[in-house]
Parts: C-alpha cells; structure tokens; sequence
C-alpha cells in the first residue's frame, strides 16, 4: 500500500490542504470524557497521527488510546480504540468530507468541515442533535480538540470530550 | 441607471418534501413553464443562463438532516456563481427558481459583491430551523428554512459559505412581508409586515415603510425573494402550500415595480409555482404578466443584445 500515505499536499487544493495538513505528524494526548450522568470527569492517554494521503488529496489520521507506551504488555483490548480518520476536501462543496471509521465499537461518523476564522469546525446532524468536533489553539506544537453536542440547534452547546495534544514528532 | 435583465433558469425541487410518497415536486418545471408563457420575449434579456437540473434523492444524505443538503449546498455554489457573473456585468438578475432554496445561492452571489440587504416575500416565515421543530421526526425541508438558514441558524452544511463566511445576511437588513401564519411558528428577528398587516394599510404605505427602513439602514444593495404562496390562494393556487389572505396580482406587481424603482434591487429570485398543480397552465399567464409590468422598466436601459 505504498500509495495510501503521500508526502505533501496535492497542488490542486494546497490551500486548502494545509487547514489540516499542519497537523501531520505524532502527537500525544490526554482524553477527557465528561460523562452527562454527572459523574467525574475520565481522562485516559491517547496517540493521534497525521498524514498526507492519496497523492496529497487526502488527510488521513490514526486515533488511538491508550497511548502505545500503556499497552506494550499486552495487546490492545477489544473495546480500546484504534481507528481511522478520513478527510478529503470536495472542491464542489467548499467543504471537508469526514468519516471515521472505528475498530472498537464499529462506529462509522460522516461529517463535514471547515475552517471558521482560527479554528477548524466538523460537524454532523443526528436526530435532533447537532455535534461538533473543533480543532483549536493550533500551533506547531500542540492544539486543543473538543467534542461538543447541541440540542437545541446550535444555541447552546455542552462539552463532551476535550483533547489537549503535544507533538511527539 | 436601469440595467438589462439576466434571467437564470434553476430548475430545482430539491428544498420541497415529496408531495406523496416517491413523488418529486414539480417546481423544477417552473423557468421553462414561465419563459414559454412569454416571459423571455417580454423582458428581452441580456442572456438566459441556464442551470443543471439537480437530482432529488428522497432518503437521507449523511450527516444532515435536511432533505437533499449536500445537492443544496454544491447547486447553491453554482447558482451563486451565476447570480455574481450577471451582477458582475451590471445587470438585474432574475432567478426563476425552484423552490425557496435558491434564495441560498442567490444572496451568496450578490454578498460577493458586498454587502446586500433582503427584502423576503413569502406568505410564511421559512424560519425553521433545528432550535425550534423536532429535526428528529422527519428530514427538514430547506424551502421552509431558507429565511433561516440565510440569517445563519441551522446545520453548518447551509450556513458557512466561502469568502462570505456567515450569516449570508443579518437580521437587521432583512424586512419579510407577507407572513400569514404569524401565532404558529417562532417570529423571526426582524423588520416583518405580516399578511394582516398589510391589508390594513395597503400597498402604497407598505412600500413607503420598506424604503424608509431601507434608507435607515442604509442599505443601498437588497436581494429581493419572491415565494409565490405571498399571493392570496384564490388568484395563485398552484403552489406547495397555499393560502390566505394575501396579495392579488395587482398589489404584488406594484410592490415589485415600487421596490426595484427605488435602484437598490439588483435582483429577484422567483420560487414556488408548480407547474404540475396547474395542468392547463392557466396560471403561468399572470405570473409573467406581474413580472413583466413591474421588471420591464429595467429593460429600457442596458446592454441588450
């Protein structure tokens, strides 16, 4: 599969390309879920890794935890995650297509994204409920990730899930 | 200084809900049903563009809970470009739609162009939006949404445009006329004239109200939106969903003649008369008629060819 994973951006979107592509890279991070039955905040270790795709007309990503160094015993459990992110931007919509597609659960996301000012904003309809995946406080070292629902059409908006990530490399 | 008319055809149905089951709407029919009833020979346009038919796909498309969202978006993109190319060369773009929909595509060509106020006829609010129905139960429909959507409320499939980014227009430069169904659904924040309240004080003082807040807002570009169903069920029955009271065609070509009178309209979308409701034709007629009475004026000056 030495076509899956490219080097760069694809000249043809290299603008847009890049609104993801500076994430490419390893990164660590810590993973706090917010539970909604009020219960404490849980954080576990994750890795999260980057990379230009499909002759560069893709970004793709790699979301796991725990964290590699957590498992090194013993093999991942069943319900521990290793799953697959795909982002292709569609020039006809002046928009990301998302899917995520997940090994634990068998979990398959569609989203759409896009860049609004400094932040990258995905987000999906289901049922009643909007969802928002929002990357944040982008620098070359670290970002912000939150995961946030709304159930009453954007107005309010609760926290489910933050990601705080450090570049590995 | 009056400028040519450019019409553009986008015949779409793709914000309707299915009138029965595995039934298309039939307002994807209505430019061609309007340019054979003479339209085109009365206003003499510039160009007539014409727009792909969009397909209509009757489940769900993923992550969105608007019927057809993603075809909305991607044909918005296009009329869009098309309504900019004709305000681009200086004339008054007539997009003969469709469902109200188009009003997305329409505002997002002549935002490119700065800003643009919206002057929103219809004879309900559009104002759906998912903090105020129950998206769960049933796909949303973008032609009852389309006031909302422009304003910035709903999913960010319809809302987040490039280079305008968002809401394609904001509530303050947006006046609605003709909502007749005011009690039922939330009032959308901004300058309304309901169907009631224009029977009380007729058309000429409506039209007077319209500039004065126009002028006040200092609004010298507005996109006018026509839903058709403004009209009162009794002269316009041929629409997704009629109603009363509200306009005849008299009052409706006199607004429209005031308001694009003033300079300020650079154009005007026209959605919502369905073809297949009105099987004699009967209605497509009048509907040029108005058009033609209240647009002709533009026609006088300009680069026809």
């Amino acid at each position: 599969m030495k076509t899956l994973l490219a080097d760069g951006p694809s000249n043809l979107y290299a603008t847009e390309m890049e609104q993801f592509g500076r994430l490419t890279g390893h990164w660590a991070t810590e993973i706090t879920y917010y539970p909604t039955n009020g219960s404490p905040a849980r954080r576990v270790s994750g890795e999260w890794e980057f990379s230009y795709a499909l002759e560069g007309r893709a970004v793709l990503d790699v979301w796991q935890w725990p964290a590699r160094e957590e498992i090194l015993t013993a093999d991942r459990a069943a319900d521990q995650e290793c799953g697959l992110c795909v982002r292709i931007w569609d020039p006809r919509l002046q928009l990301w297509r998302f899917t995520f597609h997940g090994t634990a659960h068998g979990d398959q996301v569609h989203m759409y994204a896009r860049q609004i000012d400094d932040e990258i904003v995905m987000e999906r309809a289901v049922g009643s409920d909007l969802i928002r995946w929002t990357f944040t406080d982008i620098t070359t070292g670290t970002f912000h990730w939150r995961n946030e629902r709304s159930t009453d059409g954007g107005h309010t908006w609760r926290l489910d899930q933050e990601v705080s990530a450090r570049r590995l490399h | 200084m009056a400028a040519a008319v450019e019409l553009i055809a986008a015949p779409w149905n793709i914000g309707l809900r299915p009138p029965w089951p595995g039934r298309e709407p039939g307002t994807w029919r209505t430019p061609q049903a309007l340019l054979s009833a003479g339209l085109e020979a009365r206003l003499r346009p510039a160009r007539v563009a014409q727009l792909d038919r969009p397909p209509y796909e009757f489940d769900a498309q993923p992550a969105t809970r608007i019927r057809n969202g993603v075809t909305i978006r991607e044909h918005a993109l296009r009329l869009g470009e098309a309504v900019q190319s004709a305000l681009a060369a200086s004339r008054f773009a007539l997009v003969l739609g469709g469902d109200c929909s188009i009003l997305l595509g329409c505002l997002l060509g002549a935002r490119r162009q700065g800003r643009c106020g919206l002057v929103h006829l219809d004879g309900h609010s559009d104002f759906r939006h998912p903090g105020n129905y129950d998206t769960a139960s049933s796909l949303g429909s973008a032609a009852g949404m389309d006031l909302a959507l422009a304003t910035g409320r709903g999913e960010l499939l319809l809302t987040h445009w490039p280079v305008v980014g968002r809401p394609l227009v904001a509530d303050q430069d947006v006046i609605q006329i003709g909502d007749r169904e005011e009690a039922e659904e939330e009032a959308p924040p901004v300058t309304r004239f309901t169907a009631q309240e224009i029977q009380r004080i007729g058309i000429a003082d409506l039209g007077e109200r319209v500039i004065r807040r126009l002028e006040q807002r200092e609004l010298d570009r507005v996109w006018l939106h026509l839903d058709l169903d403004v009209l009162d069920e009794r002269v316009l029955p041929a629409v997704d969903s009629p109603g009363r009271p509200g306009l005849d065609f008299p009052q409706l070509a006199e607004l429209l003649s005031t308001l694009t009178g003033t300079g300020r309209v650079v154009g005007l979308d026209v959605a919502i008369y369905d073809p297949e409701l009105d099987p004699d034709g009967a209605h497509a007629a009048p509907i040029v008629d108005c058009l033609a009475s209240a647009l002709t004026p533009l026609t006088t000056v300009g680069t026809h060819t």
